[in-house]
């Protein structure tokens, strides 16, 4: 008999008021990992998530179950302008279930920048190692052997050598990965540790309730106490709120809903920082070139992510720096990410096989000038928002050095032919066309620029006149409110985030403990 | 069903996308009356099975798949793929408010009085020639209003999700599909309670503690 159980809508049909220590309302890094430690401190804790619980059983490896069940808005989460496409996980688990499992540790000068820039002297390399060994430690983290890597992060790793650029191989979450390449689908084996399959069982078996397929809605509070997390059933199948509802009265909650979904129900809940919610969001804005290779690169075969390079990290006290990766390619993420129409992308696709696809993903939030995106309810939504993106000068400077500089990396590996994604694309045959990028429009909508790491919204601080959250994580203006997930973070990060959520999450379930 | 709603003045609540800023009103208000608004469009057939797109809207729709997966020496057509249909169940499935405001958009794209103002056309983007078809939306692609290339964004993303969503396309395309073998679809679902947690990949073990040296 397990302490614990996972509730699906399905199973609730009649609405249900619980009474706990703590609700966490979000299963992703941030909410699998506090939930986690709290039962294991021996406090009954009721998770809520919005998304359904999808199951190695129905990961058959296909995008339009994948994208339908387990991403944001079936894949269709944007700013309201589409100029920048966000990719975001949904379902028990969160981005977790989905992500391609690079692991990173927080860097040392993102960390200093935030003590620096922003008074948090709690998150430091120091406080968070422990909880980083113990993790990496559960979840297998290990460096992906180079005879390992799959061609198309072959291509990036013949590359970066032959220019003489820094090169490093990921570190990867997996147990007994069977390097098929359908991690963005989630893993058909339960090979990857995500919170899915590893973390959040483990809490069920020590006592966790966890109810899927539950949204919640407004948190209610007066003075500085949540007093009632109120929440609507949906539908499993239609996504719809099927009227039940369920009213959690905690002595503690926790918001551990992600960059958007939890800046989302603090403005619901009205506790809107001052206006500060929802802003100052960051999410690594990700452009991409697509290359074609005289070999077979099978960018939809084994694993997704394994080489990197941190070589442009850092370009200058006003530029923005990026780092390099790979993403897979199956077909349907490879038209709408490619550019053009008709037979120019049939022709293409038609290639797949021979398909490179490169990704610079810039780091943002760290000149003053930046405003990142701002996320806004919409009027009528349930879990649509209204998103802007403030694209600077430096953006676009940092987007056309890192295009050029992948498609010297193409040409360098071997690539007969580089195209942008600029919605007319601009197509190079040699290196010398790269100049044709300097001549290519650089505006909102004309190029793809898209995220899969959204961080900030409720980011933290100590001055409560520019944060959402203290250092400890604590909402300020509230003694029994906690934010614990990507949206704390004050700056992104410069590395694939989720390991960084993972150490704040264990590390903050401390002190959460203690306060309960 | 009443949902909770968010107290007063919790947050400025923001318009769709269409019907921001002084261009995008100003072109939807174009509309409004206009005998080019009532030049009829094409007549296609309609499925069964729509739920959400309106005889008109599908009709649109059904165009702009045709011009953005068109039917292609190796490729299946996209009417064999039910494409159309497909972008409509994907709708289906999409919030209120964006299912809103791709039905503005589709008759946005159909409506004769921009595409007078922006292209010199008097005719329904359903009645021109594919050629013309082609040339709308690079125009819609390249325009210098924000509104514009947002709307061909939309419908291009819709559109290519629908047709290389369907696997009938990997062979097209030379993707093999996933590897046979490997997906369970009986594999078993645990919830916790009275069933013991299956061992898997997931569950762990803590290594056992080295054995004290004598």
């Amino acid at each position: 008999m397990t302490a614990g159980r996972i509730y699906t809508g399905d199973e609730l049909t009649k609405d249900l008021t619980i009474e706990c220590d703590v609700c966490v309302i979000g299963s992703g890094a941030g909410g699998a990992w506090t939930a986690h430690e709290l039962v294991k401190q021996g406090k009954r804790v009721v998770l809520l998530e919005e998304g359904g619980y999808h199951t190695r059983r129905e990961f058959d490896m296909t995008e339009a179950r994948a994208f339908t069940n387990l991403y944001q808005e079936l894949g269709n989460r944007a700013t309201d302008d589409l100029s920048l496409t966000i990719i975001q996980g949904r379902s028990v688990g969160g981005g977790t279930t989905v992500n391609w499992c690079s692991s990173f540790r927080t860097p040392q000068r993102i960390l200093d920048t935030w003590r620096d820039r922003f008074g948090i002297d709690t998150l430091t390399t120091e406080a968070l190692t422990p909880h980083w060994d113990a993790i990496e430690k559960r979840l297998h983290v290990a460096e992906w052997p180079l005879e390992m890597i799959n061609a198309n992060n072959k291509v990036l790793w013949d590359g970066l050598g032959k220019l003489g650029y820094e090169r490093a191989l990921i570190r990867r979450n997996v147990n007994n990965c069977l390097n098929l390449g359908y991690c963005g689908m989630g893993c058909p084996v339960d090979a990857k540790q995500s919170m899915l399959a590893t973390v959040l069982p483990d809490a069920v078996e020590k006592g966790l309730e966890l109810y899927a397929n539950v949204s919640a809605r407004t948190l209610e509070w007066s003075g500085r106490k949540v007093s009632a997390v109120k929440a609507e059933v949906l539908d499993p199948v239609k996504n719809r709120p099927t009227g039940v509802r369920l009213t959690v009265k905690p002595k503690l909650t926790v918001v551990s809903g992600g960059a958007i979904n939890s800046p989302g129900l603090l403005l619901r809940s009205g506790l809107d920082g001052d206006g500060r919610v929802g802003t100052r969001t960051w999410v690594h804005p990700v452009v991409g070139t697509l290359a074609e290779m005289p070999f077979e690169v099978k960018a939809f075969s084994g694993a997704p992510q394994s080489v990197s390079s941190h070589h442009f990290i850092e370009r200058g006290k006003d530029k923005i720096g990026y780092f390099l990766e790979v993403p897979p390619l199956q077909p349907m993420l490879g038209s709408i990410a490619s550019a053009g129409t008709g037979t120019q992308v049939q022709d293409l696709l038609s290639r797949l096989p021979y398909i490179n696809a490169m990704l610079a993903i810039t780091v943002d939030g760290l000149l003053p000038e930046e405003n990142g995106a701002t996320v806004r309810l919409r009027d009528g939504a349930m879990s649509k928002y209204a998103i802007s993106y403030d694209f600077q000068p430096a953006h676009w400077e940092a987007f056309r050095d890192a295009c050029k500089e992948m498609a010297k990396l193409q040409f360098a590996a071997g690539a007969t032919q580089v195209l942008s994604l600029h919605a007319n694309p601009v197509v190079m045959k040699s290196p010398d066309d790269i100049g044709k990028l300097d001549d290519a429009p650089w505006e909102p909508a004309r190029v793809r620029v898209l995220t899969a790491h959204q961080m900030g919204g409720c980011c933290a601080g100590k001055d409560p006149h520019n944060s959402v959250v203290d250092p400890h994580l604590q909402l300020h203006g509230m003694d029994n409110v906690f934010v614990v997930d990507g949206s704390v973070l004050p700056t992104s990060l410069g590395v694939n985030p989720q390991e960084t959520i993972f150490g704040i999450a264990r590390w903050a379930a401390t002190h959460i403990g203690a306060a309960v | 069903m009443k949902m909770y709603l968010p107290p007063r003045g919790a947050s400025k609540s923001r318009r769709g996308f269409l019907k921001k800023g002084l261009f995008g009103g100003l072109v939807l208000a174009l509309g409004g009356g206009s005998w080019l608004l009532t030049r009829r469009g094409a007549q296609v057939q309609v499925p069964e099975g729509l739920q959400v797109l309106n005889a008109a809207e599908y009709a649109v729709m059904w165009s702009l798949v045709q011009r953005f997966v068109p039917t292609h020496e190796g490729f299946p057509s996209p009417d064999s793929l039910k494409t159309a249909l497909a972008c409509d169940t994907i709708l289906s499935m999409l919030e209120d408010v964006t299912r809103s405001d791709v039905k503005q958009l589709l008759m946005l794209f159909e409506n004769a009085l921009p595409n007078f103002l922006f292209g010199g056309r008097t005719v329904p983007f359903t009645q021109l020639d594919p050629n013309d078809q082609e040339q709308v939306l690079a125009e819609w692609r390249d325009s210098s209003l924000m509104l514009r290339r947002t709307g061909y964004h939309a419908l291009r993303g819709l559109a290519m999700a629908a047709y290389y969503g369907n696997r009938a396309t990997w062979s097209a395309v030379n993707y093999p599909g996933p590897l046979p073998g490997i997906h369970d679809p009986n594999a078993p679902v645990w919830k916790g309670g009275d069933e013991p947690r299956p061992v898997g990949n997931g569950t762990y073990l803590e290594p056992a503690a080295p054995e004290a040296t004598p």
